[in-house]
């Protein structure tokens, strides 16, 4: 840190930062300017000339949000002049903003019940807008004290609001052109699906031709809309509810953990969620499911009693009864022939305590989170670093010299971890996509290597080759950190660069560039989920990965390492507490066999020798064959939110807490280890997994559950995970703590099995989807339906020249992708560059649109992703 | 390698020696050409030449400065005389051409005079009249006579001595010493000095560094930029080529405004043949020096003009200004060192550089070294761009150069230096052209633009389309300009309509004082500028609309064309109630 520099603001001394404004530096000593653009995290704008302020031997007024501090400045805030040029900016701005909301007579004695009589025009009224009194042109003009009889001409923009796009309004008419929602898309974001539009005096903000939101690149993370000083951009949902309360939690939906601010009203709904800007780990950002996928919390349909089977048919009862139903059932099935499934959302509280339920209450291994969680992501980690986890953090991912994003749809599945990413590729870091589907980050590559599926771990292989052969590898990390770099290079000798492009379909010059692109920046980063890896090459891949990241000396220091992005929003801490087939709590390999993973239970339940299990929460894995799997045991418990299909074939089905019910710690992918907080009342007599567990295990006759009690179960976590040793509710009071990881003395390299040339002319094709933002250049067309905008565009569906003339298919003819369930159909495009792959790009709006008009109770639990599978191609005779 | 520069020199004589030597017959073809159908006779000239197997060299040139005579044809005698025609139409050539073949001028009517020291017998000297005997031509001494797609005619005019000077003999201390010495000053409005800004760019350190020639010029009545850009291109190529060099820079940037066709085509052709003749690209004449230019544009917007605006429209992005500090020779395009310069600046510098600052500041009045450019227009007699050195009075422009007013009417006022600049009343013909005598009498001179206006001009009027123009153009990023120049038209229009308000002009004020202290940049803070100025002088008309309900002069009782009505809802029922006469 350099040296503070001392200003003095009205008098006060104060000190400061260099390279800070003064308005920052206001800020931090709690010293008040108005102002209405500024942002903090958005660069200096300067528009609203609210926070001018007069220094002294200074030029005129300037404005303090873009002037630098200086030692021994002297800055008034509030002299004659200054507030007089305030009032007449504020003057001028309510002059073409509806503010019957400050002028109205009765703006005292209404309450929002009652009844208006209309004291101002009808777009001026107050509860005309939606973010009356949460407004903060409303509190700066309070604070300003402007006179509200202004002589100046009043004028109502008179536009139409949008209300078209999915999950958000946006009424101009409220717009008073700060363009923070401008600035925070493009700087943030990196979207720029907002711009300014017009000049002077209609200058408004807009999607660029007026198009929909829907191809403009929106991705509907709604950071435009927690910006928002007036009430332009609103959510829809809610739209005109107060808050009473905030607190805040983390997001429930994947591992990245963002840090939301639900905001929860005088019925104890949950109303709004709001990004945290004081997050080190999501800094203000949410994507489209943690912004407008929290609704599920408040459906009516929660389930708010116990309920048993009778007859055939589920009936309410009491917890009572229902728990001793379960006690005395589930001696039985002692052992193996247990099966317990704990939600990913779960808590680590509740995942610890499931675990020690599987264990020392049912005598089994078979606990495992309800979805396939890609361990093999992270057990190499472990193996050869130390820990079951990211080796980075994903914040720093922004300075890395070089990204390498290997089968990872980031920007929908950890979205917040794509910002990052996507702001380092703007600073002029490069980033290289390993992927044969289209996604979003492609679209930003500096080089898109597009293999052919299953072929991932030879084209890494071909970059490491580069890298040894180009002499490009950090020697002396290797000298002083790794052992047994032969191995490594002894394998790669039948890597050489035109069998790898042979097999892989991706060409030599490129995987060489690749391989120079990564091993020549500062600093490098490996971000990978293998979404499309078939499970068992997952391991060899990531050991690749590994091998990469060392050879190039990228594990262990700031802005690089390895990034597993793994599904399930709390999939760290489970596997961190050992609610894991595999692995004890502080990820102990279990002694002797482990148990069922949660695929392997459901295998086991068809196959009978899984006779009874326990089923905490939804998840995406459950699907009608896995309902089906669990309907065939002897006794299915299902504690859950919603009567689903689940619950319907269950013998007892609990009603659970959601997320916004909990107390408890969740960890996120990058081990950061944050609070579940409780801001509602569970409806009925829903409770947390942490009481059935311990009232379960008092009647088996095993009594040291802490009665379920989350803070008692954290400090026995605490106990038995080294790693967790300093967490407890003080230490995340103030929010998130990240776990320290250390990188050993000496990492074992790996090596990689002989390169395999592919066998060619199978007779199925692979069909690879991809979904992005935007599609410049592309014909896309919107459609009003029902007052809602949709899209309407022919899919174009990119296959081989060569395959094209094999099916007897010219470009721009019609052809059609058969998949087991679907037919997709679409003008053929002879600009592939796989045999044998045939692939289609959609807009992600399109998602979004299907999201928000979606019945289902929890819909972004259920985000179709991107598979790639196997297809039969036929064409349409015109 | 490249031909070394006394070949090229060679070669530029030898060719100018060889058109010399025979017929040579120029056509202006600039902006004020163009308009005035010198396309028309150029191509008709060419055909009569063609048709009459005339064994002459028919040329483009750019504007020599006279307006009110274009289109102008230019013959060049084999024997030295040049004889210039006025006002030429198609029908006019074949006298011309007859003429031409037998040594003399014809028609009388059309013969403006004949410039030059070899003279022609009968005719008077344009040196003689006032439109030029006041000119003291630098940056423009080029301009109508050198064709602006050869650079050959450019360096055979003496071109590029000023950079193969520089670069052989002159460090970047020199240099920007000599500019000092000159005393130099930016012609875009604000005239700091130029070497003083140099020596900020080269003080810095970046990446790249960066010289931007602003040729954006968006003030109506003003044309001088786009006018040496299309006319002599080269000088300002040279110009900045030795900007440059001087702050040891490697990328320039000539920035118009996108649809300036005729001076996007000069200098991009330009650019392209210093290129070939390694005046451009790495090591320009051998010495250890590399420079690469390029032509940068801005859509269709004034304030783009403005120098931080301009940076965010050569990254691409809308042009709209950044607060400073940063200031550019810190952090410019693409946050690397920047100096931009207007086109009339960098213009000097080559003659600076050959001739000395001594020389060009020995030239001009006070602290006002050299000359202005002025562009001259409105209800005058002779509209054209003239190259003045500092310390006339604005009443010889007006009256000697210009001709009084082409109406006969009495001179009521000067609108001075782009629509920023305000208005001047008839009071101050006296002032003396120089920056300091401009600014004490409330003015600028901004880029040179003067337009005259007589007495049947309402203020009003002018005020309200000079508003406009400004409102028009506001880019609308800060509050106080966006809002405060949409109030003031408003305003404006109302009194120039007789529905004035009795607070309107207390109103105007206010909303004009919050304007110049709240706005980011010079656009906003001078944004109040024509209605100050006009109440400052002519608060009389002003006070015949509020109070007598008519116009003083009828001139605004006519239809009004403004750019864009902006607020349709306000202002279209407003004036519904009465006949106005709305776009």
């Amino acid at each position: 840190m350099t040296e503070p520099l001392k200003l003095s603001i009205d008098g006060v001394e104060i000190s400061a930062q260099p390279g800070q404004t003064v308005l920052q530096a206001a800020i931090d000593n709690n010293v008040y300017i108005p102002y209405l653009c500024y942002w903090p995290g958005l660069k200096p704008y300067g528009s609203c000339r609210m926070c001018v302020v007069e220094v002294e031997g200074g030029r005129g007024t300037p404005a303090s949000c873009t002037l630098p501090v200086a030692d021994g400045m002297v800055v008034t805030t509030a002299s004659p002049g200054v507030s007089d040029l305030r009032h007449g900016i504020l003057e001028l701005l309510l002059s073409e903003h509806p503010h019957g909301c400050l002028t109205c007579h009765r703006i005292e004695l209404c309450g929002p019940q009652d009844i208006c009589l209309r004291h101002v025009s009808v777009v001026d009224r107050c509860v005309v807008c939606p973010k009356n009194e949460r407004c903060e042109l409303k509190d700066t003009v309070r604070f300003v004290g402007v006179n509200m009889e202004s002589p100046l001409t009043y004028n109502y923009r008179n536009l139409q609001v949008e209300t078209g796009d999915p999950f958000y309004d946006r009424d101009y008419n409220l717009c008073i052109v700060c363009a923070r929602c401008v600035r925070v898309c493009e700087e943030i974001r990196g979207d720029d699906a907002v711009t300014m539009i017009e000049r002077s005096g209609t200058v408004l903000v807009g999607t660029s031709f007026g198009m929909s939101l829907l191809e403009s690149g929106c991705e509907f993370c709604g950071a435009c809309i927690d910006v928002c000083p007036v009430g332009a951009l609103v959510e829809r949902d809610h739209k005109w509810d107060k808050a009473v309360k905030t607190v805040k939690t983390t997001c429930p939906h994947c591992s990245v953990g963002c840090q939301i601010n639900l905001e929860v009203d005088s019925r104890g709904s949950v109303i709004r969620s709001i990004g945290d800007w004081d997050s080190p780990v999501s800094v203000g950002q949410l994507c489209y499911m943690g912004k407008f996928g929290n609704e599920f919390v408040n459906k009516p349909d929660r389930i708010k009693m116990p309920m048993i089977k009778k007859h055939g048919e589920l009936v309410e009862t009491s917890w009572e009864e229902a728990l001793g139903i379960i006690a005395s059932r589930l001696p039985d099935y002692k052992g193996d022939a247990f099966s317990l499934l704990v939600s990913p959302r779960a808590t680590n509280e509740q995942a610890y305590l499931a675990g020690k339920f599987a264990r020392s209450v049912m005598g089994t291994n078979n606990i495992d989170l309800s979805i396939d969680h890609r361990l093999e992501l992270v057990e190499p980690l472990g193996r050869r670093l130390g820990n079951m986890a990211t080796t980075g953090t994903v914040t720093e991912l922004e300075d890395a010299g070089c990204v390498l994003v290997v089968n990872s749809n980031t920007t929908e599945e950890h979205n917040v971890a794509a910002i990052p990413i996507k702001k380092g590729h703007k600073k002029g870091n490069k980033l290289i996509v390993v992927d044969t589907r289209e996604v979003e980050l492609t679209r930003y590559a500096d080089l898109w290597l597009r293999p052919f599926p299953g072929t991932e771990n030879a084209l890494i292989g071909g970059i490491l080759k580069v890298i040894i052969d180009e002499d490009l590898q950090d020697a002396e990390f290797l000298a002083s950190k790794s052992e047994n770099l032969d191995a490594l290079t002894t394998s790669l000798s039948s890597y050489d660069l035109d069998s790898v492009a042979e097999t892989t379909g991706v060409s030599a010059d490129k995987i060489a560039a690749a391989a120079r692109f990564f091993a020549g920046g500062s600093s490098a980063a490996i971000v990978y989920a293998l979404d499309n890896i078939a499970a068992e090459v997952r391991t060899p891949l990531t050991e690749s990965l590994i091998d990469l990241a060392l050879v190039t000396g990228n594990v262990g220091k700031a802005s690089a390492g390895l990034f597993p992005l793994r599904p399930g929003a709390n999939s760290q801490g489970a596997l961190d507490v050992g609610c894991n087939p595999a692995y004890l709590p502080g990820q102990v390999a279990v002694n002797g066999n482990p148990g069922l993973t949660a695929p392997a239970a459901l295998e086991g339940m068809v196959a009978g020798t899984v006779k009874a299990a326990m089923v905490i929460g939804d998840s995406p894995l459950f699907t009608a064959e896995a309902i089906h799997a669990l309907s065939h045991t002897e006794f299915l418990v299902v504690q859950d939110l919603f009567l689903n299909d689940l619950a319907q074939s269950a013998d007892v089905v609990l009603p659970m807490t959601s997320f916004a019910e909990d107390d408890g710690t969740v960890t996120n992918l990058d081990r950061w280890v944050q609070s579940r907080r409780a801001a509602i009342e569970a409806p009925g007599e829903a409770r947390p997994s942490t009481y059935t567990f311990a009232e379960l295990a008092s009647r088996m006759g095993v009594s040291d559950f802490d009665s379920g009690d989350p803070a008692a179960i954290l400090a026995e976590i605490a106990s038995v995970v080294p790693a967790y040793a300093a967490i407890n509710e003080e230490a995340l009071e103030d929010g998130s703590v990240q776990l320290s990881w250390v990188m050993p003395e000496r990492v074992p390299m790996s090596h990689l099995a002989p390169l395999q040339p592919r066998v060619a002319g199978a007779e199925e094709f692979l069909f690879a989807p991809g979904r992005v933002l935007a599609m410049p250049g592309e014909e896309v067309e919107i459609i009003r339906s029902n007052g809602k905008n949709a899209i309407r565009r022919e899919d174009a569906l990119e296959i081989h020249p060569e395959d094209a003339a094999s099916l007897g298919v010219a470009p721009g003819e019609i052809i059609e992708v058969v998949t087991l369930t679907h037919r997709i159909r679409g003008m053929a495009r002879t600009t592939g560059t796989l045999r044998g792959v045939i692939s289609a790009t959609v807009l992600f709006g399109e998602l979004a649109t299907a999201l928000d008009a979606s019945g289902d109770c929890d819909p972004m639990l259920r985000v179709p992703g991107l598979h790639i599978m196997p297809v039969r191609v036929e064409k349409v005779p015109s | 390698m490249a031909e070394t520069f006394e070949t090229i020199q060679a070669a530029a004589n030898a060719r100018e020696d060889m058109l010399n030597g025979g017929l040579r017959i120029r056509v202006g073809v600039a902006l004020c050409g163009e308009a005035a159908g010198a396309f028309e006779v150029l191509e008709a000239l060419k055909g009569e030449v063609a048709s009459r197997g005339l064994a002459a060299t028919v040329q483009e040139v750019g504007c020599i400065g006279l307006c009110y005579a274009e289109p102008l044809v230019d013959v060049l005698l084999p024997n030295g005389s040049r004889v210039f025609y006025k006002n030429v139409t198609p029908e006019d050539l074949p006298a011309i051409l007859d003429a031409a073949a037998s040594g003399t001028h014809s028609p009388s009517n059309k013969v403006l005079g004949t410039l030059g020291e070899a003279g022609a017998p009968g005719l008077a000297k344009i040196e003689d009249t006032p439109q030029w005997k006041y000119q003291v031509r630098i940056a423009t001494r080029n301009t109508g006579t050198v064709d602006p797609g050869e650079i050959l005619e450019y360096i055979a005019a003496g071109g590029y001595t000023g950079l193969a000077k520089a670069l052989t003999s002159m460090t970047q201390e020199k240099l920007i010493e000599e500019i000092k010495t000159s005393g130099l000053r930016g012609r875009g409005g604000a005239a700091f000095p130029t070497g003083v800004k140099w020596g900020f760019l080269q003080g810095s350190n970046g990446p790249n560094k960066y010289i931007l020639v602003n040729c954006e010029e968006g003030d109506p009545g003003a044309y001088n930029d786009k006018g040496l850009v299309e006319s002599d291109p080269h000088t300002v190529i040279e110009g900045t080529i030795i900007a440059g060099y001087a702050t040891g820079s490697n990328y320039g940037y000539i920035f118009l405004r996108h649809g300036h066709i005729g001076p996007t085509r000069r200098a991009q052709d330009a650019i392209k043949q210093a290129y070939e003749h390694g005046l451009l690209g790495q090591n320009i004449l051998g010495a250890d020096f590399s420079f690469d230019m390029e032509v940068a544009f801005t859509g269709d917007s004034y304030v783009a003009g403005e120098e931080t605006a301009l940076m965010e429209a050569i990254e691409g992005k809308r042009s709209m200004p950044r607060d400073r500090p940063p200031f550019p020779a810190q952090s410019g395009v693409w946050a690397n060192p920047s100096n931009i310069n207007n086109v009339k600046t960098v213009s000097y510098v080559p003659e600076i550089v050959r001739r000395g600052g001594e020389w060009f500041a020995g030239i001009g009045y006070e602290r006002s070294k050299g000359t202005a450019i002025l562009c001259i227009t409105g209800d005058v007699n002779y509209p054209g761009m003239y190259e003045v050195p500092f310390g006339l009075t604005l009443g010889q422009v007006v009256n000697e150069i210009a001709g009084g007013t082409a109406s006969g009417r009495d001179v009521k006022l000067l609108q001075t230096g782009g629509p920023l600049g305000g208005v001047l009343g008839a009071d101050s013909l006296d002032i003396i052209l120089d920056y300091e005598g401009m600014s004490a009498a409330g003015a600028i001179l901004g880029s040179g633009g003067i337009i005259v206006g007589a007495d049947d001009v309402c203020v009003v009027d002018l005020a309200r389309t000079l508003m406009a123009f400004c409102q028009f153009e506001s880019c609308g990023k800060c509050f106080p300009c966006r809002l405060g120049m949409t109030h003031l038209v408003e305003m404006l229009e109302r009194i120039a309509a007789n529905k004035g308000l009795p607070e309107d002009l207390e109103l105007m004020r206010s909303t004009g004082k919050t304007m110049a202290g709240g706005s980011l940049c010079g656009h906003g803070q001078l944004g109040f500028n024509p209605i100050s100025s006009a109440l400052k002088f002519f608060e009389e008309d002003f006070r015949v609309h509020l109070e007598e309900g008519r116009c003083p002069t009828g001139s605004c009782d006519g239809p009004f064309h403004r750019p864009t009505r902006t607020r349709p809802v306000a202002t279209a029922e407003w004036y519904a109630k009465e006949e106005y006469v709305a776009p």
